[in-house]
């Protein structure tokens, strides 16, 4: 959301307190058929080369309108106050159900999606493609999609150039069993936000006055002379885009048990591309439904938008060469925009199998945007362990040399 | 048997980055640690484990209405580290990745 000038054509009404202000994004939006308004064929899908939505029987291409633009979501950050939820980004109620069901306007048979995993289905009486497009309290529509953009080709060489450099000491089971083309198109859950904030850091920094060296018994040790200060910085601070995962899934990082950090590493994505949701994006892809609430992304949020703070004032803070030590850090949230989002992902999936009867999911992801590429390769361990061996009888041999000539 | 793997990755990313930066004996100190240094590298290269989106520096901001406030307070002499004591400025505290910044953070000054 880049920050023009422009604010909000219709600012939502003001209301009491902090109760949030809701920009309802699902205007017109309709579940069921969604027809080519050229053949009216129902066989729509996203064309990755164009960006487009294309009729996969007459060819007709057409795109939808970019959200952010749609949304007015480019308002000024530093006018934004209180709290502006996308109307996509709402509450996750328990009780809404994630398999829903649909009536088939074409033949009057029922069809059922699972929310989990796409908002659409094909009629299995007809052939018709089914999408659901407004949003129900369960997290499976969001307020905007960023389409695919990198080619399913581009994203299996990526991903087989990235474990080609990375085979020698891989396990040999996966070495076996490796082959990109199994990658899958996933558009995986976000929330995008806007932070208004007001900051007062305050401590001391040092700035180096001098570098030299001084014996010590009959050793040389460097030593270094330094001004203290006492520093402050009062700012306001308007952060664009913060973006953060949105399934609990996807947020449990803890790396002894899972490779998810690998998603989180291929951020950032270009979310000011995103366009208005409409299911057949998701047609030939997968997705995964939010299922976290905005009270429980806040905290995560605020520390970030707090490191993002700290580490954006250091660009006033050059002068103190040897480090400033912060004794109080305030970061006063004064306005939020948060709005749901479905961004795509490839990802290659490897189920690794331990001797011990354990799994471990291995992930080679692809930002289908960016193209940036990470994974996480299961380890020959006995392999690596013999060649570290080696490595450290080698080793030995040298350092005992270079200790005794004292290098 | 994983933590174990980890904590011998992460002890010789310590060694490796604690002979990195002394003055004599480094280089044979090197060697002496080859084959931790040699595992921790592969592991890392693999596996991934310490990467993660670095929001504090990859996310758009801006500041304004700065106010600055600088004294001077004294000055010290005789300091045997490069870096000043306790010094936080840079930080990160909001990855949900906590491998990364735990123990790795603090040899990627
Ligand atoms: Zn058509
Ligand atoms: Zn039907």
């Amino acid at each position: 959301m880049p920050m023009d000038a422009v604010e909000p054509e219709t600012p939502p009404p003001a209301t009491t307190d902090d109760a949030p202000r809701v920009i309802n994004t699902d205007d017109g939006a309709k579940d069921g058929l969604a027809k080519c308004a050229r053949c009216g064929a129902t066989e729509i899908s996203l064309n990755v080369a164009t960006g487009h939505l294309r009729c996969g029987f007459c060819r007709f291409e057409w795109s939808t309108d970019n959200a952010i633009e749609a949304f007015n979501l480019n308002g000024d950050i530093s006018k934004l106050t209180g709290l502006l939820v996308g109307s996509g980004s709402s509450d996750i109620v328990p009780s809404t159900d994630e398999i829903l069901t649909f009536k088939c306007s074409a033949c009057g048979a029922e069809v059922v999606i699972d929310t989990n995993t796409s908002t659409q289905a094909r009629c299995h009486w007809c052939r018709n493609t089914l999408s659901m497009n407004q949003q129900v309290p369960n997290g499976a529509v969001p307020d905007m999609i960023l389409p695919f953009k990198v080619e399913k080709s581009t994203a299996v060489e990526k991903i087989a150039h990235f474990v080609g450099k990375r085979k020698f000491f891989a396990h040999p089971t996966f070495r076996a069993e490796f082959n990109a083309e199994n990658v899958m198109g996933v558009y995986l859950p976000y929330m995008v936000v806007d932070i208004n904030a007001h900051a007062k850091l305050s401590g001391q920094g040092e700035h180096q006055t001098r570098s030299y060296t001084v014996k010590v018994g009959d050793s040389t040790q460097q030593r270094y002379d330094a001004d203290l200060y006492n520093v402050a910085r009062e700012f306001d601070i308007h952060v664009n885009d913060l973006t953060v995962e949105s399934s609990s899934d996807r947020l449990d990082q803890n790396t002894a048990v899972n490779s998810n950090n690998i998603i989180n590493t291929i951020m950032p994505f270009d979310v000011e591309n995103s366009v208005r949701y409409d299911s057949n994006y998701l047609a030939g892809f997968t997705s995964e439904r939010r299922d976290s609430n905005l009270d429980q992304l806040a905290p995560l949020a605020h520390t970030q938008a707090e490191d993002i703070t700290r580490h954006r004032v250091n660009d006033t803070l050059k002068f103190y060469d040897r480090g400033v030590r912060w004794a109080a850090e305030e970061v006063d949230v004064r306005g939020q925009r948060w709005v749901s989002a479905y961004l795509p992902v490839w990802l290659y999936s490897y189920q690794q199998r331990k001797s011990n009867g354990k799994t471990f999911l291995h992930y080679v992801a692809v930002n289908a945007r960016t193209g940036e590429t990470m994974g996480s390769i299961p380890l020959h361990q006995s392999k690596l362990l013999i060649v570290s061996g080696i490595v450290q009888l080698v080793g030995t041999v040298i350092g005992l040399v270079l200790v005794a000539v004292g290098i | 048997m994983l933590n174990l793997t980890l904590w011998a990755a992460e002890s010789g990313q310590i060694l490796a980055a604690g002979s990195s930066d002394d003055d004599s004996g480094g280089l044979g100190l090197v060697f002496l640690l080859s084959g931790f240094v040699f595992y921790s590298a592969i592991y890392f290269r693999y596996r991934n484990s310490d990467k993660r989106h670095g929001h504090e520096s990859e996310t758009e901001a801006t500041m304004v209405n700065m106010q600055e406030h600088d004294e001077f307070v004294k000055a010290r002499k005789g300091l045997s580290n490069r870096r000043m004591s306790g010094a936080n400025n840079t930080a990160v505290r909001g990855a949900s990745n906590k491998f990364s910044t735990g123990i790795m953070s603090k040899f990627k000054l």
